[in-house]
């Protein structure tokens, strides 16, 4: 008896629970049952960005009645992420694209080329940096556009600067070694400092490739070799040092601990700094310059799933995001640099924005193991076990592929 | 179990010879049943995928799927891949140095804790410690430890960046996972260790064998399941190095290729590359070149059991 009543007591609450899901279910539904709901996704870079990112969705959600966004942050490993999800051909309509790995999703045929809608919506494209916007076009087609970015700037220790008698951060590359050595020499560093961190990373020295005139598509010419050898020799003259050599994990926390009184870092040092070295004096100036100007464009794009169903949608939400009035509502905070000429950034921004015009997209074909060789072969050249010529070797089969 | 066999034959021998046959059948139904669940999940989980990796390794395969066949093609990329190569290298040299660390580190551990001393458990507990812990967690704390200003410089001095210096930092992975791993190693040999009878001690004892000579004489042979079974899994374990080598190198491998794994290689190729042909043909190169070693090692070490 007892057992029946459990069992049917049991029984009804399953069927008020599965009539309570269904009935809430209905209302979720009848709330968009007009709207189209497309969804949006990136990584994460914090909570604030994450935030600003929602409320951004909400605002377009109560502007465009007919689309419902739903915007979720992939944690881990995105690339990883979105790789699975690609090929589960269940990619979000509308998501970040790293400049980087650009070149690799459309070879792999799974964005969607936007010219058609380009044409049709009269988007004008040529409000963007032209070097941020080559990063997401191939050929003819644009793959998308670039949300925001960063180039690379000189930033200093100012008090060790003015103990060093030094005025101004330094412009060209014969007062980045003047500097250096006036540092070393002023006994201002503390012990187990050097004048400049230098990473062996190609996405620092690539920015003084271009700055002797040298590129990617002409990796083993001598003014790649000139500049590949400016970069390394500050290093092997005791000027520079990397940051494992300082003992820390990038060049940031170098400035930050003073142990380094130059380093070339992005807009992401800027909070970085405010956040965990308040007490050290930065000064933020332009990239230095070699023979020209020359900087890298670290960018990320809005771009559409070719899988997506609802392509008009994604087009909609896409081309406001990265329209004048998603860009200026995105810069409000200051968290990156706009790409679009018409676009304000906050102030304390100058030193950035000046590099818009001679930036070039950090990105290339076969970018992992490219760039693996050339993290790599970098430290093999700083520590002398490798040629420069050689490393440029391995560089250019590499991005043959 | 003895005495449900004698039923279950009693049984049969009364149900006749006829039944007999039926009888036996009828068994081998419900045991293929209890299999069934277990093999359907392995079938699913591992037979399905290395033959469908296999089958991979033998065409140009994108994020989308099969692009088109190109026969043996992507086991010539990676053997052509310096890359490649240089990861093999490595492992090599890793694995032959740190499964012998850890089996001497393991046993050494496993002898003092079978000694009658106070407080074994505790000191059992603790040796075995590292090995519960993440191994990201870990490497992130050696990370610091082994850092141009880390702990270990304070130490012994000097300003080496263990992990950034292509001549230290897969040593310092294998010091790493030697202290990590040895405690799972001493479980194994602490349970060999008590299983060898106190009789052949005693019979030692009473000859006046000399506890070096015990050791090496009674003790060590006697081990030998431990040492195959510790040899084969943690040589397996340690040729399958990637998460170590992934975080001290940011994925890249480095300082100078001195921490690519092919594990590693697979991985960047795949999800990295979106080059899954060249990654699959690295998977079989791996599971082809572990399946002979244990065959190797079962012929040499393991002879004895397997007979």
């Amino acid at each position: 008896m007892r057992r029946a009543f459990a069992v049917s007591a049991a029984l009804l609450s399953l069927a008020l629970l599965t009539l309570v899901v269904v009935a809430s279910g209905a209302q979720a539904r009848s709330e968009h049952a007009q709207a189209t709901t497309i969804t949006l996704s990136g990584w994460s870079a914090g909570k604030v960005e994450d935030d600003l990112l929602q409320t951004m969705v909400n605002d377009f959600n109560k502007t465009h009645p007919a689309i419902h966004v739903d915007y979720s942050v992939i944690n881990g490993d995105y690339a990883t992420a979105m790789t699975a999800r690609f090929a589960a051909r269940n990619a979000p309509d509308v998501f970040y694209v790293d400049s980087s790995v650009a070149p690799t999703w459309v070879k792999q045929g799974v964005l969607q080329p936007l010219n058609s809608y380009i044409k049709a919506s009269k988007f004008d494209t040529s409000k963007f940096y032209p070097g941020l916007l080559n990063a997401f076009k191939f050929g003819k087609s644009i793959y998308g556009f670039p949300k925001d970015w960063s180039p690379l700037a000189t930033e200093i220790n100012v008090k060790m600067f003015r103990q060093a008698g030094i005025r101004t951060a330094p412009r060209t590359w014969a007062q980045l070694a003047a500097d250096a050595k006036k540092l070393a020499a002023s006994g201002v560093l503390p012990a187990g400092a050097k004048p400049i961190c230098l990473p062996p990373d190609w996405a620092r020295m690539l920015a003084f490739i271009y700055q002797n005139k040298g590129s990617l598509a002409n990796v083993q010419s001598p003014a790649v070799a000139a500049a590949v050898n400016f970069y390394v020799g500050l290093v092997k003259q005791g000027l520079a040092a990397t940051q494992q050599q300082l003992g820390v994990g990038w060049p940031g926390e170098a400035l930050g601990k003073e142990k380094a009184a130059i380093v070339f870092e992005g807009n992401w040092l800027l909070p970085y700094m405010h956040d965990t070295f308040p007490q050290v004096l930065m000064g933020v100036s332009p990239m230095v310059k070699g023979k020209v100007n020359g900087n890298l464009g670290f960018t990320v794009s809005y771009s559409m799933a070719k899988d997506s169903k609802n392509k008009a949608a994604a087009w909609t939400l896409l081309s406001w995001l990265t329209g004048k009035v998603g860009m200026t509502k995105w810069m409000s905070l200051g968290l990156a640099l706009p790409s679009r000429t018409d676009v304000k950034a906050i102030g304390g921004r100058k030193a950035f924005l000046a590099a818009g015009p001679f930036s070039h997209g950090w990105g290339f074909p076969n970018f992992t193991a490219t760039y693996t060789i050339m993290s790599n072969d970098l430290q093999a050249v700083m520590n002398g076990s490798m040629t420069t010529a050689q490393m440029l070797s391995d560089v250019a089969k590499s991005l043959k592929g | 179990m003895a005495t449900t066999t004698t039923t279950a034959s009693e049984s049969l021998r009364r149900a006749g010879r006829g039944s007999l046959a039926g009888a036996r059948i009828r068994e081998a139904g419900w045991g293929y049943l209890f299999v069934l669940l277990p093999m359907a999940v392995f079938g699913l989980f591992f037979i399905y995928p290395l033959v469908y990796g296999i089958y991979i390794s033998f065409f140009e395969w994108g994020i989308l799927g099969k692009v088109h066949g190109v026969g043996t093609a992507n086991y010539h990329t990676i053997f052509h891949d310096s890359v490649f190569r240089r990861s093999i290298k490595n492992i090599v040299e890793y694995t032959v140095v740190v499964v012998p660390l850890e089996m001497a580190l393991g046993l050494l551990i496993a002898l003092v804790i079978n000694a009658k001393i106070r407080g074994r458990a505790f000191f059992r507990s603790s040796f075995y410690f590292p090995s519960l812990v993440s191994s990201a967690a870990i490497t992130a704390i050696f990370i610091y430890l082994l850092n141009a200003d880390g702990l270990l410089n304070a130490i012994i001095g000097g300003n080496r960046a263990w992990f950034g210096d292509p001549s230290t930092a897969l040593w310092a992975i294998v010091g790493l996972n030697a202290w990590t791993t040895a405690g799972t190693v001493m479980l194994f040999y602490l349970a060999a260790l008590q299983s060898i009878s106190t009789d052949v001690y005693e019979a030692a004892a009473v000859d006046g064998t000399g506890t070096w000579r015990t050791f090496w004489r009674i003790t060590f042979p006697l081990l030998k399941p431990a040492h195959f079974f510790v040899l084969v899994v943690f040589g397996i374990g340690a040729l399958k190095l990637f998460d170590q080598s992934f975080i001290v190198s940011s994925g890249t491998g480095g300082p100078v290729y001195s921490t690519y794994t092919p594990v590693l290689y697979i991985y960047n190729t795949a999800f990295k590359s979106a080059e899954f042909g060249p990654a699959a043909a690295a998977g079989v190169v791996m599971f082809v070149a572990i399946f002979l070693l244990t065959l190797f090692q079962r012929a040499t070490v393991g002879r004895s059991e397997a007979g």
